[in-house]
Parts: structure tokens; sequence; C-alpha cells
């Protein structure tokens, strides 16, 4: 018999439709179902205390899978943060103790112009790297989408492989090219181009480099998806009405992109914003950003409350900026962070 | 590619990869060079290899590092896959909340994390600087990442396959070790090979956090590069550019052998 002869067919069809949905509206989940029918020795007791007890633990079911991260997340993610919130009110003793007298002069110890101007120019530099990692990010993304072919994945690779890198080694490896008997100064000796070793490091356009360096994969992989999202019909569109590559690019392609661009400048600004190993290494004391205040009042001066305002702040400063982000890009921006 | 932009484009991209790779493979080349300091090309040899796999120090550092980013792999994809299953099975309240607060580690700047993390552990609660402070902060950052891989493969898989084994009889447990942690597993490799490389060469939350006398390998080379850079440092950091590569080539060997 041909397989659409059987009159049954669409009987037995519906039936079974209907027998997923039933199993699919039932379904408490299968690995930890057997958490509800353990629990079935309640069915011991009283009816009504019975009734109602099942049905606060049917109502719990997910608690054996997402209960032990949540409470971890508390006790270690959220504890510490809020512990540091608290710090910040409290006074510091002489001897690194913290005393428990509110107070709120660490944060009018942050109006300072010594403090202010370093977050002025803990702020300056994520900027200034964010958009240079823009202005480097969104070309070469839109490269290997337009241009990569079947090399795309292996390019894109290229782009990844350095952030699976140790931080730290990769900015050993840019003070090893660029230092007084760095590579590029010797080269540059050697070809008699200069006289002296140029002072590459030690200054705020090295610090800048570094942190381009150090997150740039960070911006090109969300730019990179929402390109390859892009649906390709929308640009023939506005080629046949007439738009000249330029303005279609302006027009079409960059807001379409928006949720992208903007899920890549929180995930290059978040970073910049608390680096302190590049001002420590490239930079010098006179390049310090907030981070280096932080491990200075945590580690150095063991003055717990006026790091922890400083850590408050710039958590601050984060959820600001990812807020702003998130209210322009959308879903899309939120989604591509991760 | 011959339009302008077709070649401006290209411009850019090489600069841009040159950028992104010279320093490294400068590095690496260099990790074979004779010379003392480690930045003149004075003929090949592998004594720095040598050298850091005689260093008691190094291999101190090493084991003490693996050991850390072992444990946290094992645990967080493990946590991270049973944490993604409730969130995708269960409908509940409060479900919004516990995806933000999985973000927080992932988008809090790392100083931050650190120090918080350091006056918990010293002045709240007391929890002794060393393995247990570091193991717990490496699993507090490397979960969240394991849980939001798995929940994108979870998305995509087609789930009446559960349904279908139970219908021929399997249990909820047979189902989900026969169908459902297979349809998994790229997710949960992907996880584990991405968790190595954070964990192993995180350095600003597990120096914060790691006390007086505990060195992991990258804290070993900061203290290097602080205190006098030595050729050796190369060798160690042409280690760690090689890793992520190692990672990928296995994750691609795993894939491979999945493909049914």
């Amino acid at each position: 018999m041909p397989r659409g002869a059987c009159p049954e067919r669409h009987e037995i069809l519906r039936y079974a439709q209907n027998d997923t949905k039933r199993r699919a509206g039932n379904d408490k989940g299968m690995f930890f179902g057997s958490f509800q029918t353990a629990f079935r020795i309640v069915g011991e007791m009283p009816g009504n205390l019975r009734e109602k007890i099942r049905k606060y633990l049917a109502k719990q079911a997910h608690l054996p899978s997402v209960g032990p991260v949540s409470i971890w997340t508390i006790l270690f993610v959220i504890a510490p943060l809020g512990f540091i919130l608290y710090f910040s009110f409290l006074t510091a003793g002489d001897f690194g103790q913290i005393l428990p007298i509110f107070t709120l002069e660490n944060y009018q110890a942050l109006a300072r112009p010594v403090v202010a101007e370093v977050f002025l120019r803990t702020l300056l530099f994520s900027l200034a790297t964010t958009m240079i990692c823009l202005l480097l990010g969104y070309p070469l993304a839109y490269f290997i989408v337009m241009y990569g072919g079947r090399w795309r994945i292996h390019l894109l690779l290229l782009v990844i492989l350095p952030e699976w890198t140790s931080y730290l080694i990769r900015l050993y490896a840019i003070r090893m090219l660029s230092g007084r008997a760095g590579l590029i100064n010797s080269a540059l000796l050697s070809l008699g181009l200069i006289s002296s070793p140029l002072g590459i490091l030690y200054n705020p356009s090295a610090v800048v480099l570094t942190l381009v360096y150090g997150w740039l994969p960070l911006m090109v992989l969300p730019v990179y998806a929402s390109l390859v999202g892009l649906n390709p019909s929308l640009l023939e569109a506005s080629a046949d009405l007439g738009a000249t590559p330029f303005r279609r690019f302006f027009t079409v392609t960059l807001p379409l992109t928006k949720g992208g661009i903007l899920a890549g400048i929180i995930l290059v600004f978040i970073p910049c914003i608390g680096d302190w190993l590049v001002p420590l290494l490239m930079g010098g004391t006179k390049t310090f950003m907030a981070g280096n205040l932080v491990y200075l009042h945590f580690i150095s001066a063991a003055n717990i409350p006026a790091g922890s305002t400083i850590g408050v702040a710039l958590t601050a400063i984060v959820l600001i900026i990812m807020y702003l982000c998130i209210k322009a890009g959308g879903k899309e921006a939120t989604e591509r962070i991760i | 590619m011959k339009s302008l932009t077709g070649k401006t484009l290209l411009a850019i991209a090489t600069l841009t990869y040159l950028f992104m790779w010279v320093p490294t493979i400068t590095l690496i080349v260099f990790s074979f060079s004779n010379d003392k300091l480690g930045i003149r090309w004075e003929g090949f040899t592998l004594k720095w290899y040598a050298e850091i796999f005689n260093n008691a120090a190094v291999r101190n550092a090493l084991e003490m590092s693996l050991i850390i980013a072992i444990t946290t792999i094992v645990v967080s994809t493990l946590a991270g896959t049973v944490t993604a299953y409730g969130l995708y099975k269960y409908k509940f309240r409060g479900k919004e909340v516990i995806r933000m607060s999985l973000l927080l580690p992932i988008v809090m700047p790392y100083i931050v994390t650190a120090g918080a993390l350091l006056v918990f552990f010293t002045r709240v609660v007391d929890i002794p600087l060393g393995y247990p402070s570091i193991l717990i902060a490496h699993i507090s950052f490397s979960t969240p990442l394991a849980v939001f891989i798995v929940l994108g493969r979870m998305q995509r898989i087609d789930w009446t396959l559960e349904e279908a084994s139970m219908d021929l009889g399997a249990g909820r447990l047979t189902t989900w070790r026969r169908i459902t942690l297979p349809l998994l597993m790229p997710a949960v490799i992907a996880s584990a090979v991405l968790i190595f490389p954070w964990s192993f060469s995180d350095f600003t939350i597990t120096f914060f956090v790691a006390g007086v006398g505990n060195t992991t390998l990258p804290i070993y080379v900061y203290s290097a590069l602080r205190w006098g850079e030595t050729a050796a440092v190369n060798a160690i950091g042409a280690i760690f550019v090689a890793l992520p590569l190692i990672g990928l080539l296995l994750m691609n060997f795993f894939q491979k052998k999945r493909v049914i």
C-alpha cells in the first residue's frame, strides 16, 4: 500500500502530535524529575498538607540543577561585591584594620585632584582604545566576511587565538619588541636611522597601543557575528535602488550591525577601564590608571575602605556604560556579549 | 578585490594581522636564540627549553597551574552543564536574575573582582590563601562561561530525540546518558577547551588571591618580568602561545570523532 493511502494516517498523526504536546506540557525535565519521585514519601502525610507540599515541591523542581551554582554565585560573587560596597563607607585604621565607623570621606577623596586625574585618564585611555579598536576591528571583520571566502574560519581563528594566549605573555612580547634594548630600537640603530634608542615605552600612546593590542579581538568577534548575520538581499536591494557603495554602507550595513558594534564597545571598554598591568609594565607612574589605585590601596597600603571605594566607582562606570550600550543596541547587543 | 575599497580593506587587515601576530611570533623565534637576554639572534638553541624543564621553580609553578586549571575545568563544566540544563528546562521565578548574576563575573573588571575576593577571603570569611582561594576564584569566573556555551547549544539541539528515547522505553537516566549528554558533548568540550586558557593563564585574580609563596606559572612570569627578563621566559611564553593552538587541535579532533 502506498504511504499516503492509509485512511487512518491522519488520525494516527493527530494522536501522535497531541501526545507530544501533552508530554511537553507535563515535562518537568528528565534528569531531575527523579527529585520529585524521591519526595513522594510525603504521601504518608494527611491529605491536605500532602497536596500542598507536593505542589510546592513540583514548583521547586529546578532547584537541584540551578540551586548549587546560584548559592555559589551569591557566596563568592555577589557577597564579595556587597562587602566592598559596605567597606567603602567605613573608616580605615592605622594598621590596615577596617573600623566600623560610617564615613563618606572615601567618596569625597575621589574628587581630590590627584584621584580625579587618574579617573579622567582611565576614561580617556579606555575611550581612545575603544575607538581605535573599532576603527581597526570593523574593517578587519568586514574584510573577513566580504573577502574571506573559504578561509573565513581560518582568518577568524587568527583573530581569536591571541585572545586565548596569556595576556601577561603578550605584554611581555610587546615589551621585548619595543624596550630600550628591544628589537625595534636595535633594528633602527643598526640601519642607521636613529643614533640613540627611542623611548617607545613609558608614555600614554604606548599604553593605549598596548591596550589596543590586548583587546582588539574582542571587538572583531561581535562585529563579525553581526556582519555574517546580515541579510545580503538588503544590500542587493539598496544597490538596485541606486545607492552608491559608500551610501549603502552608511545607510544599510552600518545601522544593521549596530548591535555588534555596541557589544564590541562593551567588551573592549570594560577590560580597559579595569586594566592595571599595561600602565604598570608599559607606562610607569605617570600613566597610572584606576586599576593601579585599587592595587596600591589593597596590596601596598592595605587601606581596604579606600580601595573598595575605587572598586565601587569602577563598577558604577562599567554598569552605566553597559546600560547605555544595551539601551542603544537592544537585545542584539546583550546577546552578542557572550 | 580589485576595487579601491577592497585594496584599502586588504591593507588594513594585513596591518592589523601583523600588529596582532608579530610580537608573539618574535617571542617564539627568540625563544630559540642563544642570546642570554633573549632579544638578539645568536644562533639556534633549545637550551632555554631544557632550562625551564630543569628549573624546579618553573616545574612547581607549572604543576600548580595545571592542578588548578584541571580542577577548574572539571568542576566548572559539570556545574555549568547542570545549571544550563536547569535554566533551559524549567520555568521559574528569578530565572532572569540568575542569568544576569551569572554575567557578573564575566563583565566585572578583573581588578575589582580580584580585590573584592581578596578582601572577602581575608577580612570576612577565613579562607586560606593558596589552593582554596585560587580554586574558588577560578571556578567563580569559569562556570558562567560553561553555562552560556552549553545553553547556546541547548537552544539548537533537537529535543524530540529525548522524547523519542522515552517513548521507546528508556528511563530518565538512560535517556540523559545515551541521548542528552552526547547531544550536549560538543558544547561541554568547547567550554572545557575555552576554560583551560582562561584558568591556566589568568594573572590578575590569581595574583591577588594567591597569598605569599604560591606561584602559578603566570605569577612566575610576572616576577621574572619585573625583576630582570631572561631568555627562559621567552620559552615559557612560547608554550603559552602554543597552548591554545593545541587546545584547538584537540577540539577539532574530538569534533571529527563525534560526527555521526
